[in-house]
């Protein structure tokens, strides 16, 4: 287990802008600067990671009970990983709470980039941990996958009470809500596959998931997928 | 001299069959010592000159993982005799520590006094089994390496080797690049710095180069051999001996003088290191000018009169500042925060953080400070304080080098301040005051400036641990104030060449126009020697001295960053607000909610009002048609949502101000909606956006809320006589909810048009459900509206 709580000394702006939707437009930076340090005022920023042992042909992760992951596009996504993290972050209540009140005040674009904010910061952290984890198997010459989500592709989001198990994601204070969303609401949870591979290969992570998700109208959908 | 290391121990280990699943490799060294000695020997004679005991992973937290902790000391004093019996008096023994495997607070969940403790069993075994080094190695992460070093020091009086892990971005995963390490580990006392693992000699050639332009210590690296592949199913690292070894020239003249392997290498590679070297003439290196640097965990600003200014912001502190001092007593620290982020925007390169409020325990306090504030920016901190207790808890929790604001020729603070200076690397700012007072003209000055500066030097600090207070006195008080600190300025200069701060508005103490004052005494002190200034970062004249000086003083070449600066470009941009003027009133308030220009919206109101335009006109041919042309631009991908919300905005402030004039025609809207998120659903921003675009629209809009009951949207549909129902969800798992509040409408009678949308949602779906209405987006859903009502 490794809790991780990244620095803050910028949420990432590109990042921010594609989450509230706002491709190559031209738009008032001002109001993104401004929801961006709101952002690092109030989140709380947070992440734990869990290593397991992967069975790919069966889709077993070796936790105690195990788990067993269902659906075609994870078992594609998982194909020759023989180990993977289970991986949470939250970055708190308090952003949540703010976007909320925002709104009421009228603040409505603010509300939306601070609420865009929020998922970048997340992102950020996990990108972060992500970093960490990579320098740890990467000496076991472990590649890794990109992050996978239950609701990716067919991997059904009623995997998400085991998805929490595994990833321990109680000890950054994340919960799951009966209609299976987590709450604070700007938290995840996700799987890196990490695989051997024969000679030297590039870095997978740095592929983005779009292609994994079939809400094809997506605000935030990068065009530019690997 | 050139010393070298060994290579990996545990890939030999393992080839020999001596490491079973589960068993810790550190056992070793009590069950078979004589394997870990064979082991040492085939390195000795590989041509090592310096063996690492095999107690990487030896540590009390690391051997928990075996429920081994309690046996930390007996482990590690097994390793040193181990490596003793192949070492013998000719060559030396380093004693390993590892990583803890955890992050330190507040980048993780391991307390630092934890970690301490834990190097300190360690550190300490080693020193006791006959260890002729301590090297902490590995580590991705400053604090942690600063834990290990303060244990170490703690509990022997062996040299020190601190080596990092660095990541293929030069920097620990945590941050830290090599020159902020080297100058924190330097400060801290550290022996010899250095590099292992992580990455191979060809990418650590830069950093050993950083590192040996930022100290004199000695440098050490330790590379893997290249970077990690698989063959023939197995993990390995390709660089072969011959390979390696022919970095060994090129890492020697970047700068190191120990040299030795990590993973993936072996006795062969050793050999080649070694062979490599044979005939190998050492660099000479120029002695290194020491200048003033602090750092935080990952960034260094060097203060040097012949660097540009460093502004120092001072507004962390609560001195005369109520809210500020209340929010540090009730520990909330949100304006602390604020102010640190604020001032680093606003140009401040070091953040003085002051705790000073009375009836708290101000050490917790620093420490809380400190803590959240370097994980907020990358400003190295100054910590400023009388009480050495304070002191400690500040400079304890900082992962960098601070600077200690301040040091005096008070006995007492010299007593106290200079050790825990020392002890954490700390640079000290130098106040001229002594228990007498305060001297006056700058010659006394300098007599009370060497007393402290003999001092810390006696103790161990050195040039480039310095910087010199020229002690501002009030004007209205002392004619010559002002004299005597510029004399006092130059003979900093003069005499020491240590770069020289200031707090600045004492000068000014009861005059008027005390900007003015403050301004141009600021120019001033920046051409007698000010290279420092501590001062509110806000005050816009100050900042403009301050560009104008550097631009004078050749500290911005040729004036660029002043020719370039907005502030001093003559046209002021006013074609903004000259637009509106030219337009018709109507015309004019719909490009501002257009252009989603709120704050214009009264005065054009007025404007239009004052005209005597009809309010229905003005919302039919404004307000309306400006959220159609909006609508249609966002359909076809030119402007995005966050303008359509800036655009509801102008909106909302057009229509507050027409009902505040108009009260009569409140109610007259186009027509009812109940929104709301349905029941397991907390997500809510897409359904508020959808109902701020209907209600600035000018419909009624009754919002429920998210997580909202079926019989509850039922019955208030009926209650208001809705005419349209919105429902919203957004995962697979809640957009079922959707159905079920469909079913209840239509048994319930009610006619309500129903719209739905969600991220999960699509159009069979909703068809499936039976709305009568989906809409993909917020704007498309008040297309649709606006449809439902004009049928």
């Amino acid at each position: 287990m490794a809790i991780f709580n990244a620095p803050f000394f910028e949420i990432d702006k590109e990042e921010t802008k594609r989450y509230a939707g706002l491709r190559k437009s031209e738009f008032d930076e001002k109001l993104i600067d401004e929801a961006c340090d709101l952002a690092r005022l109030i989140i709380h920023p947070t992440g734990n990671w869990e290593l397991y042992d992967y069975d790919a042909r069966t889709q077993t992760v070796a936790s105690t009970p195990p788990f067993i992951l269902e659906g075609e596009s994870i078992k594609k996504h998982l194909m020759g990983c023989s180990k993977v993290v289970m991986l949470s972050a939250t970055v708190g209540q308090e952003i949540e709470d703010k976007i909320t009140s925002l709104f009421k005040e009228g603040k409505y674009a603010l509300s939306l980039i601070l609420d865009a904010a929020a998922t970048a910061a997340v992102e950020q952290n996990a990108d972060l941990m992500e970093k960490a984890i990579f320098e740890k198997v990467s000496r076991q010459g472990y590649k890794m996958k990109w992050r996978f989500s239950p609701g990716y592709g067919d991997w059904p989001i009623e995997q998400q009470p085991e998805m929490m198990r595994t990833a321990k994601a109680d000890v950054i204070n994340v919960h799951l809500t009966e209609s299976m969303m987590l709450e604070p609401r700007k938290s995840i949870t996700a799987i890196i596959g990490l695989y051997l591979i024969e000679g030297t290969c590039p870095d997978e992570t740095k592929k983005h998931n779009c292609e994994a998700c079939d809400k094809t109208n997506c605000l935030a959908r990068q065009n530019t997928c690997m | 001299m050139i010393h070298i290391f060994d290579g990996a121990m545990g890939t030999i280990l393992q080839q020999k069959g001596l490491l079973p699943a589960g068993y810790c490799p550190e056992l070793l060294n009590v069950d078979k010592p004589e394997e870990i000695t064979a082991v040492h020997q085939q390195y000795i004679d590989a041509g090592s000159t310096i063996i690492e005991t095999n107690t990487f992973g030896g540590s009390p937290l690391k051997l928990a993982h075996y429920n081994l902790s309690d046996r930390a000391r007996e482990i590690n004093i097994a390793a040193v005799k181990a490596a003793r019996a192949a070492a013998g008096d000719k060559v030396k023994i380093a004693g390993s520590m590892g990583p803890t495997g955890k992050f330190i607070k507040p980048l993780g969940d391991l307390d630092f006094e934890d970690a301490f403790e834990n190097y300190k069993v360690q550190a300490a075994a080693l020193a006791e089994g006959g260890a002729d080094y301590i090297l902490i190695e590995t580590s991705i992460d400053i604090q942690e390496m600063r834990a290990a070093l303060l244990a170490a020091k703690e509990v022997t009086s062996l040299p020190i080797i601190c080596q990092l892990s660095y990541s293929e971005d030069g920097r620990t995963v945590t941050g830290t690049d090599p020159q902020t390490a080297a100058i924190t580990l330097d400060a801290m006392g550290a022996d010899i710095i250095g590099i292992n693992c992580s990455l191979g000699p060809e990418q650590l050639v830069p950093i050993v180069k950083i590192l040996s332009e930022n100290t004199e210590k000695p440098i050490s690296v330790q590379p893997n051999a290249g970077l990690p592949q698989l063959v023939n199913g197995k993990t390995t690292f390709p660089m072969g001996p011959e390979d390696f070894g022919k970095w060994a020239p090129k890492l020697i003249q970047a700068g190191a003088t120990y040299i030795g392997g990590c993973c993936g290498t072996s006795p062969a590679h050793i050999a080649a290191i070694k062979d490599a070297l044979k005939d190998f003439e050492e660099p000479k290196f120029k002695p290194l000018r020491r200048r003033l640097m602090v750092a935080s965990r990952s960034k260094t600003v060097v203060i040097d009169k012949e660097l540009p200014t460093v502004l120092i912001g001072e507004r962390i502190n609560p001195t005369g500042r109520k809210k500020l001092a209340a929010e540090i007593k009730d520990g909330s620290f949100l304006s602390v925060k604020k102010e640190a982020m604020d001032q680093v925007k606003a140009g401040a390169k070091l953040l003085d953080v002051n705790m000073g409020v009375g009836g708290i325990d101000q050490a917790q306090a620093m420490k809380k400070a400190i803590t959240e504030i370097s994980q907020l920016t990358d400003a190295p901190l100054v910590i400023d304080t009388s009480d050495p207790e304070v002191l400690e808890a500040g400079l304890r929790a900082y992962p960098g080098r601070a600077l200690i604001n301040s040091v005096s020729a008070e006995k007492e603070r010299l007593r106290t301040f200079i050790p825990l200076a020392i002890k954490y690397g700390a640079a000290i700012l130098c106040l001229p005051l002594t228990d007498d007072g305060i001297p006056k003209t700058a010659e006394e000055r300098i007599e009370v400036m060497n007393i402290i500066i003999d001092e810390a030097k006696k103790a161990g600090l050195k040039d480039g641990d310095f910087l010199l207070d020229g002690l501002v006195m009030t004007v209205a008080a002392d004619q010559d104030a002002c004299n005597h600190v510029l004399n006092t300025l130059r003979l900093y200069r003069e005499k020491y060449g240590y770069p020289a701060t200031m707090g600045l508005s004492n000068i000014s103490f009861g005059l008027p126009n005390r900007p003015l004052i403050n301004s141009t005494f600021f120019s001033m002190c920046l051409a007698a020697g000010l290279d420092a200034p501590i001062m509110n970062p806000y005050d816009e004249q100050m900042q403009n001295a301050l560009m104008a000086s550097m631009a004078l003083l050749g500290k911005d070449p040729n004036g660029r960053d002043f020719s370039t600066n907005e502030k001093n470009l003559a046209v002021p941009k006013k074609a903004a607000v000259a637009k509106h003027e030219e337009l018709t009133p109507v015309e004019a308030i719909k490009q501002a909610v257009i252009s989603g220009d709120a704050d214009s919206m009264p005065e054009l109101l007025e404007r239009a009002l004052a005209e005597n335009i009809d309010p229905n006109e003005l919302t039919e041919k404004a307000l309306t048609a400006a959220m159609n042309e909006i609508g249609v631009d966002f359909g076809a991908g030119r402007v995005f949502l966050p303008q359509v919300l800036l655009s509801a905005e102008a909106m909302r402030s057009a229509f507050n101000i027409l009902k505040e004039r108009f009260p009569a025609q409140e109610g007259e809207g186009k027509g009812t909606v109940v929104l709301a998120t349905v029941k397991g659903d907390v997500h809510d921003l897409g359904k508020n956006i959808v109902g701020a675009l209907l209600e600035n629209s000018g419909f009624n809009l009754i919002d429920l809320g998210k997580d909202v009951p079926a019989e509850e949207i039922v019955a208030t549909a009926i209650k208001n006589d809705a005419d349209i129902v919105g429902l919203c969800a957004l995962m697979t798992t809640t957009m079922t909810e959707i159905d079920e509040v469909i079913r209840q409408l239509k048994e319930s009678g009610n006619t309500s048009k129903v719209i739905v949308g969600g991220a999960a949602l699509t159009q069979d779906y909703a068809d499936e459900a039976g709305a009568d209405y989906y809409a993909q987006d917020a704007v498309i859903a008040l297309n649709i509206a606006n449809d439902i009502i004009s049928k």
